[in-house]
Formats: C-alpha cells, sequence, structure tokens
C-alpha cells in the first residue's frame, strides 16, 4: 500500500493545532520532516508564532479607579 | 486579614458571606479579569463595565462554584457570559460574522526540476519588542483584532494569550474541543493574514 504524503495545506492545518504542543505522533514526525525541506511551510509557521507573540507584547491593563470605587458601592463593601 | 489565606480558604469564607473574603478575591482577580475582558472587548469603557458585571456576577453566583473545575477557569466563564450579555444587550452578537471558509492555504509553488521547493510565502521580519513596536505596527494590530469576529477573537485570547488548554477553554465556552481548534485556526490565520504585508521581509 502505498504511504499517504501529507501535502502543505494539509501541513498548514496541523501545524497550527500543533504549534505549542511537544512534536512526539507519527504525523507530528512527518510534520517536522516537511518542515525541514519546505521553505514555505516553515515562513508560514514562523509567521503564525510570531502573530502570537506580538499580540503577546501588550500589557496587562490596570483597573481604573473610578471603575472599582463603582463596584465596591454597588456590591456595599469596602475596599 | 485574609491575604495570607489560600484561594481555596478564601472561596469558601466568602460563599459563606465573608465580605472581607470577597474583597479578597477581587483584589486577587482585578487585573487578570479586567485585562481579559480588554483584551477580548478591545475597548477601556466596555472592558470596565465587563468588569463591574462579572464581579457582581461572581458575588450572586459564587456558591454555585463547586470547586471542581479551577476557580480561573469558572471566573473565565462568569467574564464571558457577562461580556455576551452585554452584547446582546447592544444587539452585536447577530453582527457576528463568520470567518468560516475554505480551509488556510499558502501559495504552492511545488517544486522546481531538482524536487526543491521554492519560497514563495514571504519570510516575516523579527518580531520588535513592546517597547519599541512602533505606532503603525501597533494600530495594525488593534484593527486586525478588532475585525476578528467576537467568537473567533475569544477563543484566540484564551488559548494564545492567556495559555488555557482546548479543554478549558472548550468548557468556559461550551464548544467541544475540535470546535475550539477550528476557531483557534482560523483566528490566527485570520489575524497572521492581516500582519503580513507589514511584517514580510
Amino acid at each position: 500500500m502505498k504511504k499517504h504524503t501529507m501535502h502543505c495545506p494539509e501541513i498548514l492545518d496541523h501545524i497550527c493545532e500543533e504549534l505549542d504542543t511537544k512534536i512526539s505522533s507519527a504525523k507530528c514526525r512527518e510534520i517536522k520532516r516537511h518542515l525541514a525541506q519546505c521553505p514555505n511551510c516553515t515562513a508560514y509557521l514562523d509567521s503564525l508564532k510570531k502573530t502570537i507573540k506580538l499580540y503577546k507584547t501588550y500589557p496587562d491593563k490596570k483597573v481604573p479607579q473610578k471603575t472599582r470605587k463603582q463596584l465596591f458601592a454597588v456590591l456595599k463593601l469596602r475596599g | 486579614m485574609t491575604s495570607h489565606l489560600t484561594d481555596q480558604e478564601i472561596i469558601k469564607r466568602a460563599q459563606k458571606g465573608d465580605e472581607r473574603a470577597f474583597t479578597e478575591i477581587v483584589k486577587r482577580y482585578e487585573t487578570l479579569v479586567y485585562s481579559f475582558a480588554f483584551k477580548v472587548c478591545r475597548d477601556s469603557d466596555k472592558a470596565s463595565e465587563t468588569w463591574q458585571d462579572t464581579f457582581v456576577n461572581v458575588y450572586r453566583k459564587l456558591h454555585q462554584f463547586d470547586g471542581r473545575s479551577k476557580f480561573t477557569t469558572w471566573l473565565y466563564s462568569v467574564v464571558v457570559n457577562s461580556c455576551r450579555m452585554k452584547r446582546r444587550q447592544r444587539k452585536l452578537d447577530q453582527a457576528s460574522i463568520s470567518i468560516d471558509g475554505p480551509e488556510l492555504s499558502h501559495d504552492d509553488a511545488g517544486s522546481d526540476q531538482e524536487g526543491h521547493t521554492a519560497q514563495t510565502v514571504p519570510s516575516w521580519k523579527e518580531t520588535p519588542l513592546d517597547n519599541v513596536m512602533d505606532k503603525e505596527l501597533r494600530t495594525l494590530l488593534d484593527s486586525a483584532i478588532q475585525k476578528l469576529p467576537y467568537d473567533y477573537r475569544v477563543v484566540f485570547v484564551l488559548r494564545d494569550i492567556e495559555g488555557l488548554s482546548a479543554e478549558e477553554t472548550g468548557k468556559i465556552l461550551k464548544l467541544s474541543v475540535p470546535a475550539v481548534k477550528s476557531r483557534l485556526r482560523r483566528a490566527r490565520v485570520f489575524l497572521r493574514e492581516r500582519l503580513n504585508s507589514y511584517m514580510a521581509i
């Protein structure tokens, strides 16, 4: 039986899912092999990772004092 | 003093009506809730409204928390529901569009005569650090995430920004794990496409 070989669209579908998981399954090993020789998929995966990294650089926002005071007033709590 | 108590102890006390314990819960989780609400709403006023609604709902519904899931998982689901209620009031849910469509692809240039694949997907420059991220890129990031439909945005924020698992995200949003994965894939690709022109070398 001919072994099924994954092509770019299929690889892309999977690498999106596997971005942050440890590569260990047979499918993942095949993805790794494909990535090693496909500059397109490698560039695509890199750009996806960078997209996430950019969104992560947003600093945490602080709760406005006014908002905090309103909540404690509504719930009749002492801040 | 309640600040030395564990989350579990604080929650138990608050469930019994201890107001100091509830205040301690607010102190411990206010930044997490506000930050998450802001990332989903992308607007200070909406984030503030969602933040207030969330803690009012936590106050009213804390007795329903049974400790079987992590407290933060339960808290995220309260934020998501508060946000959903606000959106319904503003009738935004009906306006929510879908980005379902053909699966992602890049231009597959195929191989040359020697079997080498030619690169048609441009490489991206190194991501700038926060303190040097320029205004243009920040505007682009804001615009891209705002254009991402809410149902996808919330999955993206929970999974990729807050770092929750697909299972936890599914529990919070009442979605199956495959549905979470599918929305995440599409959200990532949607955002990536919108940054491509700026980031491509």
